[in-house]
């Protein structure tokens, strides 16, 4: 207190001086000599003021007395505080700050399963409803178990240290082979059952958890393509390969120190691969597989009269649609900020650009989704609407840290249009059923993501001074940068070419094997009963009996 | 059929890949890769598609 007192005192007398010297006629003064800094010491910390025992036991309303020098943590008793804690501290701190975004953030994309569920169930037809709900809830125990077990080694087992997370030294094992005269990665080695190799650490942990939860979001999505007619059996076994081995090859490709992001430091193209929270990864992988499950599956019975001309299936229940798609932005603000792992150094001050840049995008997309809609057919569609939404947010997703707000409302506002574009194009003229647009909004909105990099990152980011290993900021073809759009490109024709041939063949063998499709007798009476042996809505179904719900 | 398509896909994706030895240029790269996208493309719109197409659910 007696400390404070002088402080104040003494700043009382700088201000006084000031004003003082302001109001009267400018003197020339005398520069002072300069004084050689003198380092800190030990010593030093001895005078450091902590609050005394008898005035933190009368509490601390004001906040004033916690948190002090009194809570650092002193490694030896004897010698009490000393420079080597403070600086101990100082690296905790920044660890713990990026550990607690990261973890966090995660736990946000979780509660995206949530908004799917909701999405994908609203879409569905009431006499569906357990099943759908079934689905997304399943997907998400077989999804982290088979990535558990062999995903996440897959994935990050080569990555090698992450600074934010205070290195993640275990993670080291990348299986590569040389092409045209340089190494390409293609999978990790280290990690399997969080056990293999030392990776039972809690940067590791982190890491898996948010790695975990982006997996089981690309798993969910080709649950909405193919609902009212997949068979649970055949979607268990294929939603614990897709997330055992599709979905980690191509994320080690990209985020796993693999191929694709060393296409700039080993071919001179831009900054290599870049997606920074998965248009690409997450949702183009996820979009594309949907696709392959619709053709594998084939449309709904009465989806198509006898001429292939396209009869609308109506949803049953527009309020859950549009719940669930809220929930999914509320959820994204994990999805893309959260990406950076971290909140403290390395440039990751950007997380409320990022934040911004993504909401920026989801009320563009929405609102170009609304009008092309209500322009076109004469009223604003509410299911068009919310895939709008979601389309602008799958297309921010990849640049969201390297664009400028108003190249995020750019790519907003195509991607709203791109969708129902994609969504008429799928089922008119491709005569896929895909009842929720998945692969339009994933899967053709991703890919857009992805090139949108190559197209308007402005080069004004700066995470840590290099992307992929390559020194500077990431920067598309209208900031100067070719070499970064043909980056893009090979991932976009890696997504299209490997990421959906894989997944075909994944769901043809299931179909050789499983069968992918229930029966036509279930599928009419709707799979609630049959492939879960209980209804979503039995009153409901009691008063609409002998009506088509 | 199925099959083929599969197979033309996977060549969009290799000729895409072969930009990375065979062209030095960027735009040398841009072309092959276009090249690849479309070749892709065709073997999913035109050959997979259109396998599934001709004996679909609603003529059977």
């Amino acid at each position: 207190m007696k400390q404070s007192l002088v402080q104040a005192a003494v700043l009382l007398a700088l201000t006084v001086g000031v004003f003082g010297q302001t109001s009267a006629p400018a003197t020339p003064t005398a520069q002072p000599a300069a004084v050689p800094a003198k380092p800190i010491t030990d010593t030093d910390l001895k005078s450091v003021d902590t609050p005394k025992p008898e005035e933190r036991a009368k509490g601390d309303p004001e906040g004033s007395l916690t948190g002090t020098a009194a809570d650092v943590a002193v490694s030896d008793a004897k010698r009490g505080l000393t420079i080597a804690d403070l600086v101990n501290q100082a690296g905790q701190n920044k660890i713990a700050i990026n550990f607690v975004w990261t973890l966090v953030t995660g736990y946000l994309v979780m509660f995206m399963q949530l908004g799917f569920a909701l999405l994908e169930t609203g879409l569905a037809r009431a006499k569906n409803a357990n099943h759908t709900m079934m689905m997304n809830i399943a997907v998400y125990g077989i999804g982290m178990l088979a990535y558990w077990m062999i995903g996440f080694s897959l994935q990050m087992g080569g990555v090698g240290a992450i600074a934010n997370l205070g290195g993640t030294p275990p993670l080291s094992a990348e299986y590569t082979f040389n092409l045209f005269g340089k190494p390409f990665g293609v999978f990790g080695q280290n990690g399997f059952f969080l056990m293999h190799n030392g990776t039972n650490d809690v940067a590791v942990m982190v890491l898996f958890l948010f790695q975990m939860v982006f997996m089981d979001t690309a798993a969910t999505i080709p649950t909405g393509a193919a609902v009212e007619r997949w068979k649970f059996s055949a979607f268990a076994i294929s939603s614990f390969v897709f997330a055992a081995f599709v979905y980690p090859l191509y994320a080690n490709w990209a985020w796993g120190g693999g191929w694709l992001s060393n296409l700039g430091a080993n071919f001179g193209l831009g900054k290599g691969y870049v997606d920074f929270a998965g248009s690409g990864v997450v949702h183009a992988v996820g979009g594309l597989s949907a696709l392959a499950i619709a053709m594998v599956l084939g449309p709904r019975i009465g989806k198509y009269n006898r001429q292939g001309k396209p009869q609308a299936i109506l949803a049953h229940d527009l309020v859950l649609v549009i719940t669930g798609c809220l929930i999914l932005a509320f959820g994204w603000f994990g999805f893309n900020p959260g990406s950076t792992l971290g909140a403290s150094t390395n440039g990751n001050l950007r997380i409320g650009a990022i934040a911004v840049n993504t909401m920026l995008a989801s009320a563009a997309g929405m609102m170009s989704a609304m009008f092309y809609m209500w322009t076109m057919y004469g009223k604003p569609d509410a299911s068009m609407t919310g895939n709008g939404f979601l389309a602008g947010l799958v297309a921010i997703t990849a640049p969201c840290a390297f664009v400028n707000p108003v190249g995020a409302v750019i790519i907003g506002l195509i991607a709203g249009v791109l969708v129902c574009v994609a969504v008429a194009f799928f089922e008119r003229v491709m005569k896929i059923d895909d009842p929720v647009g998945a692969v339009s909004v994933h899967g053709v909105c991703g890919i857009w993501g992805v090139i949108s990099v190559g197209l308007l990152a402005d080069g004004r980011s700066n995470f840590g001074g290099a992307w992929n290993g390559v020194n500077g900021s990431v920067r598309g073809l209208f900031y100067g940068d070719p070499g970064q759009f043909v980056a893009q490109l090979i991932g976009v024709s890696t997504l299209i070419g490997v990421v959906f041939s894989a997944s075909l063949v994944l769901y043809l063998v299931v179909d050789v094997f499983a069968g992918q499709r229930a029966s036509a007798k279930s599928e009419l009476e709707g799979l609630d009963l049959p492939e879960m042996g209980a209804l979503a809505y039995p009153e409901f179904d009691l008063t609409s009996r002998g009506v088509e719900v | 059929m199925i099959l083929v398509g599969i197979a033309v896909t996977v060549l969009g994706f290799v000729i895409s890949l072969l930009s990375l030895g065979m062209a030095a240029s960027v735009n040398g790269r841009l072309v092959m890769v276009m090249t690849g996208l479309a070749v892709s493309l065709f073997g999913i719109i035109g050959l997979i598609n259109r396998t599934y197409l001709r004996n679909p659910i609603w003529k059977r």
